[in-house]
């Protein structure tokens, strides 16, 4: 497999070629090569948006990026991000699995994959017909030093840049500045206040970044309407009783089976058989330990 | 002068007949010696023989004693042949006929007394099978023996008393088997699952996996109360059956661990060896090949905290006892087979450091970390374990005040009394089969007992494709179906019974 990709095609792109993505030309100091794997199409730079946030995604992060990427890269927005595990690559997989395209710039060497165990979504990722990109050639170790050098490429590349969930140290704030720099959108999802992992986004919404809501504060950016915009967030019908407060007690926050079964006044044997039934049915899954309400 | 004295010699679970030939020569220069394959313990039962004889004020011949144990080519261990080596010396001495269809079996004391010996139950057995009357034991073991009836044991306090008895001078009674009175069965655990506040499913786990005696794997943070549930666990044991109670006695005669006038084991045996544990002390072996902790746990508990922390080898090593119910163990000398039917409790944390799912906590380990540590439990031996619960880290002030919580605490005698009927219509369900419990099914008796109705069967296919359910998985879920089915006394496999089985399968996901 490794092999295989090394002896997949390289494209170089020079800043001087008339393929170059434009947006990506007129920051300050763009790459004078880029060096690339998959399909180079110049559609697929039209529409970017770039999507950053923490490693350490929590449970909520993945949703929130779930919800929104499928959204927008359904419509034919193209999420472009940095490969880097948490939500970076969850953004990646939410872009392939409702079928858009994605980019992702990496920090290292043309030839490496890093991180090495997300093989899968790489060679998923040219499979659909999106880019793998980066500045430098051959099989170079990303170090400390080539993160920020790739999260340039990253906002260049995008007309807007989405930061999902970030502490005050995350690197996706790297790319915030750099967007804003660029004279670029930029977008922040609110978090919980409790979470340090929300603290770098709230801070971005403080100093002006656009707080998004749902997915056409995104969408309206870029001229367009998610058709699938949901009227009421947690609306089912058809339940009964127990299925009702199930959905009410787990929209107000996600919790553990014991918990709920103590909100809702039901044995966990009971409640256990109700809410695996609403699991197959696609109304709540589950994700550490906790339930939680599908969007 | 010719003796011959009937004895036997304990294997593994196996008994085999042993004779003792004890020659007196009228003619050769005094001597005592003892072939046929002897260990240290044998041949020193020299020393003891003669001086419990002389110390019963018997005169101890000075003539030519050989004494020889046959068959000769097996090595003979233990203590055990002092008695009746020591009543074929004094069978030439005093002239008298020894009881017909008889075994001896005993280790001698020097003053002439009997010490409690192991593996008379076993002896009692193989007595029964072959059809030998009586037996003669020390009288600390004869309660032990005496459960199996239809055998005379006759409980020997020391050889002066068994002498006068062989001559005719006194009558003895054998021993009538007396259940362990100044010991109540009370099933005794050491924390009462009324006393451990929330994990309400963790516990709803463990009254399933007592029912249908599933394997259970506990995942959680330190401190979130996993031990302490396995703990408690014992106490809704329910006891063991006849037949089990003589399986797991029989184990326990074997490795000696019936105590003087010991009487049948009725309560399920808890086992919780450290993780530092051996290969062979878990399961079993050693140069006489004792039993190890899978086979003491046989028909009861085995706990195993920190589930990853066991070297591979003697996790791997578990993979027999879990399949097939037994162990078999080969050395370049003997071979054993034991029984190993228990049931698995295996505690482990989420990740290395212990905090992944904590609420407050933050997990220190990296995702590489993480992987490592989870893949050293492989996945035939997850494969063997049917019921997966998170324990969560629970705030226990907040639900010490919380009356609501107090309100549906049930004890764990509540807790038993279901876990007995459900047993008892599994008993009933398999009065014709070679299994007890609904764990034990394998694919054939699936097919015969856990006919699925189109619905149940449809949400079991659905839950297969959404929950990525392996095929083994699948007849895991239709057995816990079947236990949860059998706790509502219900006959068939509802569909709340099987939507409820799936709260139980293995999370894949990080």
């Amino acid at each position: 497999m490794e092999q295989c990709c090394l002896l997949m095609k390289i494209k170089v792109v020079e800043i001087n070629n008339s393929e170059y993505p434009c947006l990506l030309r007129q920051i300050n100091n763009p790459p004078k090569k880029l060096y690339c794997k998959g399909k180079w199409d110049v559609d697929i730079f039209r529409n970017c948006l770039a999507v950053g946030g923490s490693r350490q995604m929590t449970t909520y992060g993945r949703r929130v990026t779930d919800e929104l990427v499928s959204k927008i890269a359904s419509v034919g927005i193209t999420i472009v991000s940095g490969f880097m595990y948490g939500v970076d690559a969850q953004a990646h997989k939410a872009a392939l699995l409702s079928g858009g395209k994605t980019i992702a710039v990496m920090p290292c060497g043309i030839d490496l994959i890093h991180p090495g165990y997300q093989k899968d979504i790489y060679e998923e990722i040219i499979a659909k017909g999106g880019l793998i990109i980066s500045e430098i050639e051959g099989g170079s170790l990303p170090a400390p030093w080539t993160y920020p050098r790739r999260n340039r490429i990253i906002a260049g590349l995008s007309r807007a840049t989405l930061v999902v969930e970030a502490g005050l140290k995350s690197g996706s704030l790297i790319t915030a500045g750099l967007a804003k720099k660029f004279g670029r959108k930029l977008f922040a999802v609110p978090g919980p206040l409790t979470s340090s992992l929300s603290q770098g986004s709230l801070q971005l919404i403080k100093r002006g970044a656009d707080m998004v809501t749902g997915v056409n504060d995104i969408l309206a950016d870029y001229g367009l309407v998610s058709p699938e915009y949901p009227a009421n967030y947690f609306s089912y019908s058809g339940l009964n009783k127990l299925e009702q407060s199930i959905v009410e007690g787990l929209a107000q926050e996600p919790k553990e089976i014991d918990a709920l079964s103590r909100l809702v006044n039901v044995s966990t044997s009971e409640l256990g058989a109700t809410i695996s039934l609403m699991q197959l049915r696609g109304m709540v899954s589950e994700e550490k330990g906790k339930y939680y309400v599908n969007f | 002068m010719l003796v011959k004295v009937a004895s036997a010699l304990n294997l593994g679970l196996h008994t085999l007949a042993m004779e003792v030939e004890v020659n007196v020569a009228n003619r050769g220069l005094p001597a005592f010696e003892i072939v046929g394959l002897p260990t240290k313990a044998v041949a020193e039962s020299k020393e003891r023989v003669r001086t419990a004889i002389i110390n019963s004020d018997i005169q101890f011949p000075a003539r030519r004693i050989v004494v020889n144990l046959a068959p000769a080519d097996v090595p003979k261990q233990g203590s055990v042949y002092d008695l009746p080596i020591a009543v074929g010396i004094l069978a030439t001495v005093m002239h008298c006929r020894l009881p017909e269809r008889s075994l001896f079996f005993g280790e001698l004391s020097l003053d002439g007394t009997l010490r409690h010996t192991k593996g008379a139950l076993l002896l009692a057995l193989f007595a029964k099978e072959r059809g030998v009357e009586n037996i003669f034991i020390p009288k600390s073991s004869a309660n032990e023996a005496a459960i199996i009836k239809g055998v005379n044991i006759y409980p020997v306090e020391n050889l002066n008393q068994l002498l006068s008895f062989l001559c005719g001078q006194i009558s003895f009674e054998p021993a009538i088997y007396k259940e362990n009175q100044n010991k109540q069965i009370i099933v005794e655990a050491e924390f009462d699952m009324s006393e451990i506040l929330g994990q309400e499913q963790a516990k709803r786990t463990m009254e399933i996996a007592a029912a249908g005696s599933h394997n259970l794997f506990m995942v959680g943070s330190p401190g979130s109360g996993k031990t302490m549930l396995a703990r408690a666990f014992p106490g809704i044991l329910p006891l063991l059956t006849e037949k089990e109670s003589l399986e797991v006695t029989r184990i326990y005669s074997a490795s000696g661990r019936i105590p003087p006038q010991g009487s049948i084991i009725k309560i399920r045996p808890f086992k919780a060896p450290h993780h530092t544990t051996s290969p062979v002390g878990l399961i079993g072996g050693g140069s006489r090949l004792k039993p190890g902790e899978v086979s003491l746990a046989h028909r009861g508990v085995l706990f195993l905290d920190e589930f990853n922390e066991f070297p591979r080898s003697a996790l791997e090593a578990l993979r027999q006892p879990l399949e097939d119910g037994y162990i078999t163990i080969c050395r370049s000398r003997e071979k054993a087979t034991f029984p190993s039917r228990f049931i698995l409790v295996a505690s482990a944390n989420p990740c290395p450091c212990g905090y992944l799912y904590h609420p407050k906590k933050v997990c220190i380990c990296t995702r590489r970390e993480i992987e490592k540590y989870r893949k050293r439990i492989s996945g035939p031996i997850l494969d063997r374990i049917d019921l997966y619960v998170e324990v969560p880290v629970v705030d226990i002030k907040a639900l010490s005040c919380d009356q609501k919580v107090k309100d549906c605490l049930e004890s764990s005698k509540t807790i038993r009394q279901r876990i007995i009927k459900a047993r008892e219509i599994q008993q009933r369900r398999f009065s014709k089969e070679t299994i007890y419990t609904n764990a034990e099914m394998k694919n054939k008796h699936i097919k015969k007992y856990c006919q699925l109705s189109k619905e149940v069967n449809q949400i079991l296919i659905k839950a297969g494709t959404n929950f990525h359910l392996s095929a083994r998985s699948y007849f895991k879920m239709i057995r816990i179906a079947r236990t949860i089915a059998d706790l509502e006394g219900a006959q068939e496999i509802l569909i709340p019974h099987m939507a409820e089985a799936l709260q139980y399968r293995p999370r894949s996901e990080g």
